[in-house]
Order: C-alpha cells, then sequence, then structure tokens
C-alpha cells in the first residue's frame, strides 16, 4: 500500500459548487490547491439538478463550465472517490489521511467510451436518476461527469470478463486496492455540502413506501434532461401525471424529525419545479401545500407571484397524512387554513416532498472541528466571519455550515476564499518576520 | 495490477482466487442476472408484435407495471427501445429498429 505524501497550500473538502468555487478563487491566486471528493464525479449536488432559481438557466450547462476549469486548472489537483480518514494540525501545518476507494479501473488508461458500461450484462438500479432506470455493473456515473472515467461495482459483477474483453486500453483492473496517500496542506476549506432529510424518519409520510410519492431531488432527476424517462411520468406504472402536489416542509421546521430549522430553498425550488412542470405538462393541474413562503433572495419573490400568475395553486395547509389512493394515485389529508379551517382529503397523481437539508458529514472522529446544535459545521464568528470554523487555518463554506442556496453557497465559497488566501498570507509574512 | 502475478497463467490463477473470494456476490448477481434476461425476453416479446404501453404489457407478461418502466428506461438508455406515440395518459414503447424492419419488410 502506497503512503506518498503531496504538498497544497489549500485542501478543499468537497467538489460540489462551493468547493469547485473556493478552489477557483484560491488557484486563480497563484496557490496550489487539493480537492478531495467523496463521490466518483465532481459537481455535487448542483450537476445533478434540471434548472434552477429564479434565473432558470439549465443547472448542468452553468456547473460544467466550473467543474471543467477546475479539473483543467494547473493549480489544482483534484482526488475523486475519497474518503477522509483524518485531518490534524494547526499553525499552517495540516495533515490529511486519504483513503481512495477502488474504481477497479485505470483512472490513467480509461478514455471514458462506454463499451464496458454497453456490453456488461448486469443492470442495477441507478441512484443518480432516483433508481428509476438501470446502470451497469462498470459504468460512467453520469453522461456529464468529471472524470469521465468508469467504475466497478463489484457487489453487482459476475466476473464474467466481458468488458476487460472490449475495453480498447486494457484499463479494467480486477484486482485494484484502495490507494491510501497522505495531503500536507496550509489551509483547509470544508464544503461537504448536504443530503435530504431521510424520507424513513417520517412514519406519516409514509416511509417511502408508498407508490408516486418521490423526493425533490427525484423530481429534479424527471425534469433534467437525461432523466431516467427524459420525460415526467408517474413511476409505478408511466402514467403521465394529470396533477402534481408538492408538499412543503416535508422535513424541516418540524421537531418530530429533530429537525425545528427552516431549510431555506424548499419553497423556491419547488416554485420552480412547478413552473418547469406546466412547461412540461402544460395540461396538469399543480399545486403546492404550503405553511408559508419564503422567497427572500434577489428575485425570488418576484419568481413567486410569476408562478401564481402561471396558474400554480398555492394552498396553505400542512399535510398531516399521506396514503396509496386508488389505481396508484396518492391521497394527502391536510387542515385547509386559507378557507374554512376544515380537514379536507385531495387526490393527486404524483407527489413530490420537499426535503429539508441536513449535513452530508459528520467531522467527529475525523478532525476536531465542531458542529452546532443543528448539526452542520459550528461558525465561531456568524455574524462578522461566517466562514471561520473553531480549527485555526480551517475554514467552512456552503450548506455545509447550514441550509443554503446556490447564490449564497457561491458567494460564501467565495469568502471562505479569501480568510483562506489571508490566512496563507499571514503565515508566508510570519516565516519572512523569523527569517 | 496488483496481485495478479506474471504472464498469462498468474492472471488466470489471481481471477480463480478472486472468483473464490467473491464466490457469494458472483452467485447473487448472475441469479440477478438470469432474472433480468428473463424480464427483459418477456417485454421485447411484446414489443415484437406492435408497440405497447406499460400496462398492456404489465397484463400480457405479469411483470409488475412499475418494474415493466424500469425496464423499458433502462432499454431505452442502451438503445433497446424506443418511445412512441403517445395513447391516452401512457406511451407506446416499441422495439428499436422494428420500423425498419418494418420498413423493409
Amino acid at each position: 500500500m502506497s503512503t506518498e505524501t503531496m504538498k497544497f497550500d489549500a485542501l478543499i473538502l468537497g467538489g460540489g459548487i462551493a468547493g469547485l468555487q473556493a478552489a477557483l478563487d484560491l488557484a486563480d491566486q497563484d496557490f496550489k490547491v487539493a480537492i478531495v471528493e467523496k463521490d466518483a464525479s465532481i459537481g455535487g449536488k448542483m450537476i445533478r439538478l434540471s434548472k434552477v432559481f429564479p434565473t432558470l438557466d439549465c443547472a448542468s450547462c452553468i456547473t460544467t463550465p466550473k467543474m471543467a476549469a477546475a479539473a483543467h486548472h494547473e493549480n489544482v489537483k483534484i482526488f475523486t472517490y475519497c474518503d477522509l480518514e483524518s485531518l490534524e494540525g494547526t499553525g499552517g501545518k495540516l495533515t490529511a489521511s486519504v483513503r481512495q476507494k477502488p474504481r477497479f479501473v485505470d483512472e490513467d488508461k480509461c478514455i471514458g467510451c462506454r463499451q464496458c458500461e454497453y456490453n456488461c450484462p448486469v443492470m442495477v438500479s441507478d441512484p443518480e436518476q432516483g433508481g428509476f432506470s438501470a446502470r451497469k455493473a462498470i459504468y460512467i456515473p453520469f453522461s456529464n461527469a468529471i472524470p469521465q472515467t468508469a467504475l466497478m461495482d463489484v457487489e453487482n459483477c459476475t466476473l464474467c470478463g466481458k468488458c476487460s474483453k472490449v475495453c480498447p486500453t486494457e484499463a479494467v483492473d480486477y484486482f485494484q486496492e484502495p490507494r491510501i496517500f497522505t495531503i500536507e496542506a496550509k489551509t483547509a476549506v470544508m464544503t461537504t455540502g448536504f443530503e435530504l432529510t431521510p424520507l424513513e424518519n417520517k412514519v406519516q409520510y409514509g416511509e417511502g413506501k408508498i407508490p408516486n410519492v418521490i423526493t425533490s431531488l427525484e423530481m429534479e432527476r424527471l425534469l433534467a434532461p437525461h432523466g431516467p424517462y427524459n420525460r415526467v411520468l408517474r413511476p409505478s406504472d408511466g402514467m403521465e401525471p394529470d396533477s402534481v402536489a408538492f408538499i412543503q416542509c416535508a422535513g424541516s421546521r418540524d421537531k418530530s424529525m429533530g429537525i425545528s430549522y427552516c431549510s431555506r430553498v424548499c419553497c423556491m425550488y419547488a416554485i420552480k419545479q412547478a413552473m418547469l412542470l406546466s412547461g412540461a405538462l402544460p395540461l396538469a393541474d399543480i399545486a403546492i401545500y404550503y405553511m408559508d413562503i419564503r422567497a427572500f433572495g434577489k428575485g425570488y419573490e418576484q419568481f413567486f407571484q410569476n408562478a401564481m400568475a402561471m396558474g400554480i395553486a398555492f394552498i396553505k395547509g400542512k399535510v398531516a397524512r399521506i396514503d396509496a389512493g386508488e389505481g396508484g394515485a396518492v391521497r394527502l389529508h391536510y387542515e385547509a387554513q386559507g378557507e374554512d379551517g376544515g380537514v379536507r382529503t385531495a387526490d393527486h397523481d404524483l407527489v413530490v416532498l420537499s426535503l429539508g437539508m441536513v449535513p452530508a458529514w459528520n467531522p467527529a472522529g475525523t478532525c476536531t472541528v465542531s458542529t452546532g446544535d443543528d448539526a452542520f459545521i459550528k461558525t465561531i464568528r456568524p455574524k462578522v466571519a461566517p466562514t471561520l470554523t473553531d480549527m485555526e487555518g480551517v475554514f467552512v463554506a456552503g450548506a455545509a455550515a447550514g441550509p443554503k442556496d446556490i447564490v449564497d453557497t457561491i458567494v460564501e465559497a467565495g469568502a471562505a476564499a479569501m480568510e483562506a488566501s489571508k490566512y496563507l498570507a499571514s503565515l508566508a509574512r510570519t516565516v519572512k518576520a523569523a527569517a | 495490477m496488483n496481485g495478479m502475478g506474471s504472464g498469462k497463467e498468474g492472471l488466470k490463477e489471481a481471477m480463480k482466487r478472486l472468483r473464490k473470494e467473491r464466490k457469494e456476490m458472483i452467485a447473487a448477481a448472475a441469479a440477478k442476472v438470469k432474472a433480468q434476461n428473463k424480464a427483459v425476453r418477456a417485454i421485447m416479446e411484446q414489443l415484437r408484435e406492435g408497440p405497447r404501453t406499460v400496462p398492456e404489457i404489465a397484463d400480457a407478461s405479469g411483470i409488475p407495471t412499475d418494474q415493466v418502466l424500469w425496464y423499458l428506461a433502462s432499454l431505452k438508455k442502451y438503445g433497446k427501445v424506443l418511445e412512441g406515440e403517445k395513447d391516452g395518459s401512457y406511451f407506446r414503447y416499441q422495439a428499436a429498429g422494428a420500423e425498419e424492419e418494418q420498413a423493409a419488410g
């Protein structure tokens, strides 16, 4: 096993939009940057979205250039499919132990031609598409993944040898081992992002077992240009839905789930998805069940007003329970606060749970960075220097520090990069003064 | 390439060892492939008779509708199936190449 050591100025933990922005901002100032990413591709949640609010830009069209810029930057080195084992040190000397999981494909040899994927006989439910379609046991993560390098899922591999036979560059390596290496850096930025609140935690919403109740990120895939069906269909039987409902605060502002905070993006992404749906399914009825709409960002209120003008129904009322209805329908039970306050039921063909954000990573056991009561990374000066953690020289940006939309994430990533840059400059001054 | 030894014989031996190590995973994956191939055959058989909707394929093949859709989406992704005309609330699917066959026949 290799124990090589590589030296950089800055270490970025997580290659989503926050990490990419922080890396680019540092690399453009001639600092050497390493990005360590847990997935097989950089791009984070943003590259998996359909479009973004309130501009309705295509998410992959505006994320891919950042991914490519980082991948091609001479001062940036990207390590994908890696776990951070530990991060220690202080005073400008951080040491990270990193474990790169085996892809069973030689990264230097693979040319991303997908011959292995096309010829592999095993179909596996693709989590990148909400499980609505298959990938193969050897596969490229998704069409605009960076790097375009295949990886093998050994749990579903029959070792039939077809991929190795068809690979034009002999890149398949059934015997690849994990690679352990050390990164030494002077500063680090944590951009570890979020996951959606787990569906399984809410009994009243069916714990993920009711057909045609999907998560908001699954709806992003249904709306995306490279989605599982290339159009919006009901997963239970392929029907084009006539009526789609969104349930707001499904997993935020909900003490029963242990998540009392507002996730800040769900109102806007639901409005965005509703708008995209009314374009994709012009005849469908679209309703958003909400507690109150939080449209606080630049251009957000206007976006909400536009959605209302487009005929999207906004129904004030918290959905108490969801049941499976007749013929694949989903039945909602809710208290109609905007009307006479009565308890109502409504049937929809497809229901989207606007799930909130929880942190994707817990630093406990890996480094001494603390988390707050909400489990997001603790910021020690949340008002005047919001990217500072309680570990010297370690900064935080994006949803790692708390729920945040893309605009705020990018702004904060730039701020964290500036703090890291200032820290690097102060280290250089200290060295100079000592000399 | 670690643990591979040298030459063709070494590779053969190493593969043998790996097969033994992963015996259970391989058996599970092989059973999965077998079931998948059976389902795909049943679905393609339906499509060879003409464009079909998900519920029609499910009725004729006994495969649940959600699984039929999963297979169709996957077969479409890998170029074996095409989406056809809409019929009511459902789309019809057809085997890729079926159109040319009809035109040629």
